[in-house]
């Protein structure tokens, strides 16, 4: 029996062009936990997270050497299907990007794909995934309205729920809750929160506070290095690193 | 103080002048073509297929068939091609290949359309009368609609293609990459998301190009044989109103009512811009209000 | 779970299948649209290589020109440059301070500037044709005949509506912080125009005005009644002029072949105004690109 929702990195390099920004990365995600990526801006974050689900593959200079491995398969081995790898991990960009259609076409756009077009099946998939978003109660009389007049933080959440409309194994997010104000930035984390236990979820953030509040582990990336990781009571409260301990105690950023 | 006044009196009239230029062509042209109208009646020019102006039938509905198959040839023709190869170019392509082909583009938009008439002449109106025509036992000098249609397409894919391919690039990366992230394959990216998001301005290209394919005259009177008869297949020949006028005007002083018909044609041209403009106005009003 | 897991196992080929044919209609549609592309430019090169001598560019018509003796199109060459730098000069003219007017001194979405805007719509979608016809009604009222002027005021209304809706883009596109920094620094709207935001522009007018005059060089149609045709040099505003679209139309119509291969030569010659005119556009436009401000 594979064991579902684990992640491993193996000398995992990245390149854009000439220029390397991820360097010989080797990682172990703990399946079923909230793990924050932490690190000042321009440090590889963004680039680690699109490696999780090959989404590098459509940034033309990009190019990948080393392994990606989910469920005990590298994820960059040749003739692996890139849409089922896709399918197995929900992602929350930085600001929620809506499909152009409506609410309830949203979050079945991804069972759809899979051939799934039984109204009776996808109904209460939608209002499954829509209340694990917490989003059901606020949109439940206006399904069909297009997905663009949510508040932003309705947005977000739908995004969420689309992302699980697919049941993935793990939840990736890119700051997340950048675009969104302190209410709704607080909903989110809940939810995510609430998810951990039945997911895997990789976040990354700039912000420190949210790492504190979220993570059982923390990666802290510093110029495409992998300078540290472990549980977030170790990283966060006594680095071992001194460019962790400098970024954590607001000396680079 | 003053001064500024008078520059504001002097780029206020400039401001204006497009708006008083679209309504002095529009009086222009319907006083010169009343005397046929009151003459005639409105159906009878539209709708009557007798063209003897020297007997005083003056029945445009040849003409305008003429243009309408002509039009609508070219654009059943170049829209999917255009439309297709501008994803390829926006969505597929290698950068290298988009810095080689965009001024190529560019070029071709700009291409004067006695050079598309040219072209047409040189190679698709022998090759229309040569293997394609008698494929359809159909046998003439290549001179038809088909190749009217041919030359327009080819001159209206170029304007197409780069406004579409503007619009698809303007849908957001990360829009796509939620739909990739969702196990989406590349088609249903495009197809579901891209093209949806982009639809408005992948109508507004098409229109431009119909818009365009409409009023040209020299390309197409070149080619399309200007045989003043309601047109049966793609291979007859045929006689739009631009072509009309182009082939006619100015020279038609001696024969009473030619000289006011033209007008009309020129005027009917006018009227059909002029609707679909509004047209495509309201439709994009009616967008912007939705969003 | 594992019912949507089925399908999707089931699902899959099918959808595979339909994204590589997507690809390959794509792709080829693309490959379509390059060979016919190559195929014109071939064309007309190689057709008019025979009849490409230098004095078709340095002589104008000699006597029996028509029947294929010696001579060049440098009448038309010279009679277009003529036309279209006349009509580009009354069309900015014109456009110029209209677009100012509409992105200084109105309101962004005021009734005025969507009239005006929609208008310039309207224009730019009539056919060249019937802008042929109002310069002749023109040429009639103000008992002129087929000459320089007439067709220069007819291309010119041609090229207004494509001038001033570029113009008015690149305009448009100036930060609204610029133009009110400057109003805080005290500067009349006036000032400001003409200072910062033209400034700021100048690269896309520049492109503005290079389109303009390739529409003009290109438009036949426009100028079939109102610029007549001639085989001297134009000398006089109120003297008819040759074009080269017209040199090429009327020289293809010959039945002589030697004369056609001109129009052919006649033919690349335009050709290469216009590559040279859309160089420099991509020259300009590269440069305002890279002086954008994000």
């Amino acid at each position: 029996m594979v064991e579902r929702g684990r992640l491993s990195l193996r000398n995992l390099n990245v390149y854009y062009g000439r220029n390397q920004v991820l360097k010989n990365i080797n990682l172990d995600i703990p399946k079923n936990s909230l793990t924050v990526i932490i690190g000042p801006s321009g440090c590889g974050k963004t680039t680690l997270l699109k490696c999780f689900n090959r989404l590098l593959d459509e940034i033309e200079e990009a190019r990948v050497e080393g392994q990606v491995i989910v469920d005990d398969q590298n994820i960059y081995d040749p003739g692996v299907e890139v849409t089922l790898i896709r399918k197995k991990m929900g992602l929350l960009s930085q600001r929620p990007q809506v499909l152009p259609m409506s609410i309830y076409d949203n979050v079945a756009f991804g069972p759809r794909l899979l051939g799934q077009k039984d109204k009776s099946y996808l109904n209460p998939l939608v209002e499954k995934y829509l209340r694990l978003a917490g989003l059901w109660e606020e949109v439940k009389n206006r399904l069909n309205e297009p997905a663009n007049r949510l508040s932003i933080g309705q947005q977000q959440r739908l995004c969420l729920a689309r992302g699980l409309a697919v049941e993935p194994e793990i939840i990736l997010g890119d700051e997340p809750t950048s675009a969104l104000d302190p209410q709704s930035s607080r909903n989110v984390e809940a939810h995510l929160l609430s998810l951990k236990t039945n997911y895997t979820i990789v976040l990354v953030t700039h912000i420190l506070r949210q790492a504190k509040r979220l993570a059982d582990y923390v990666a802290f990336l510093y110029l495409g290095e992998l300078i540290e990781f472990g549980p977030a009571s170790e990283v966060l409260v006594s680095p071992r690193d001194p460019r962790t301990r400098a970024y954590i105690t607001g000396e680079i950023s | 103080m003053k001064k500024e006044k008078v520059r504001r009196l002097i780029s206020a009239s400039a401001m204006l002048f497009p708006l008083l230029l679209t309504v002095a062509i529009l009086t222009s042209l319907v006083l010169k073509a009343l005397p046929i109208i009151s003459l005639k009646s409105l159906p009878t020019l539209i709708f009557s297929s007798a063209w003897q102006p020297q007997k005083g039938h003056f029945g445009l509905w040849p003409f305008i068939l003429g243009t309408l198959w002509v039009t609508i040839t070219a654009f059943i023709l170049a829209a999917p091609v255009a439309i297709f190869t501008s994803i390829y170019l926006a969505e597929y392509a290698p950068g290298k290949l988009k810095k080689i082909l965009a001024p190529g583009l560019d070029l071709l938009a700009g291409l004067p359309s006695v050079i598309y008439g040219l072209w047409g002449i040189l190679l698709i109106v022998p090759f229309i009368s040569k293997y394609l025509a008698p494929l359809f036992s159909s046998y003439g000098s290549g001179y038809s609609i088909l190749a009217a249609g041919i030359v327009l397409a080819v001159m209206i894919l170029p304007t197409i293609i780069n406004i579409s391919v503007e619009v698809l690039n303007s849908v957001p990366t990360e829009l796509k990459e939620a739909a990739l992230a969702l196990g989406a394959t590349k088609f249903e990216v495009i197809y579901y998301v891209a093209m949806k998001k982009a639809r408005p301005g992948l109508i507004a290209a098409c229109a431009l190009g119909l818009s365009r394919a409409f009023g040209e005259t020299i390309a197409v009177m070149m080619v399309v044989g200007n045989v003043p008869e309601v047109p049966h297949t793609l291979f007859s020949p045929a006689y739009p109103l631009p072509a009309l006028l182009a082939n006619n005007y100015g020279e038609m002083l001696s024969i009473p009512g030619y000289d006011s018909i033209l007008n009309f044609a020129a005027l009917l041209l006018l009227l059909i811009v002029l609707i679909f403009s509004l047209m495509s106005r309201l439709y994009l009003n009616r967008l912007k209000r939705r969003s | 779970m594992d019912t949507a897991w089925e399908k999707a196992k089931f699902k899959r080929p099918k959808r595979k299948i339909i994204d590589s044919l997507f690809r390959l209609a794509a792709f080829s549609s693309a490959v379509l649209v390059v060979v016919i592309l190559t195929l014109i430019l071939m064309t007309i090169l190689i057709r008019s290589l025979p009849a490409l001598k230098l004095s078709m560019i340095i002589r104008t018509p000699g006597t029996g020109y028509y029947l294929g003796h010696e001579g060049g199109i440098l009448n038309a060459i010279v009679g277009s440059l003529e036309l279209i730098s006349g009509a580009t000069l009354i069309a900015f003219i014109i456009a110029l301070p209209g677009v100012i007017y509409l992105n200084t001194y109105l309101k962004k979405n005021s009734p005025f500037s969507e009239a005006v805007r929609f208008s310039l719509d309207v224009l730019w979608g009539i056919p060249s044709i019937v802008y042929g016809v109002f310069g002749f009604l023109l040429m009639l009222a103000w008992h002129l005949r087929a000459s320089l002027l007439a067709g220069m005021v007819t291309v010119a209304l041609v090229e207004l509506p494509i001038l001033s809706r570029a113009m008015d883009e690149t305009i448009r596109m100036v930060p609204s912080e610029i133009k009110e920094a400057a109003y805080s620094l005290g500067a009349s709207r006036w000032q400001t125009a003409i200072r910062v935001i033209l400034r700021q522009a100048f690269p896309g007018i520049i492109t503005a005005v290079l389109i303009a005059l390739g529409r003009g060089l290109g438009d036949a149609a426009s100028v079939l009644f109102t610029a007549g045709y001639t085989d001297r040099l134009t000398t006089s505003l109120f003297q008819p002029v040759a074009t080269l679209p017209l040199a090429i139309f009327f020289q293809l119509n010959s039945p002589y072949p030697e004369v056609q291969q001109r129009a052919y030569a006649s033919a690349a010659i335009l050709t290469f105004l216009i590559l040279l005119i859309s160089l420099v556009i991509r020259f300009f436009s590269r440069k305002l690109s890279r002086h954008k401000i994000k």
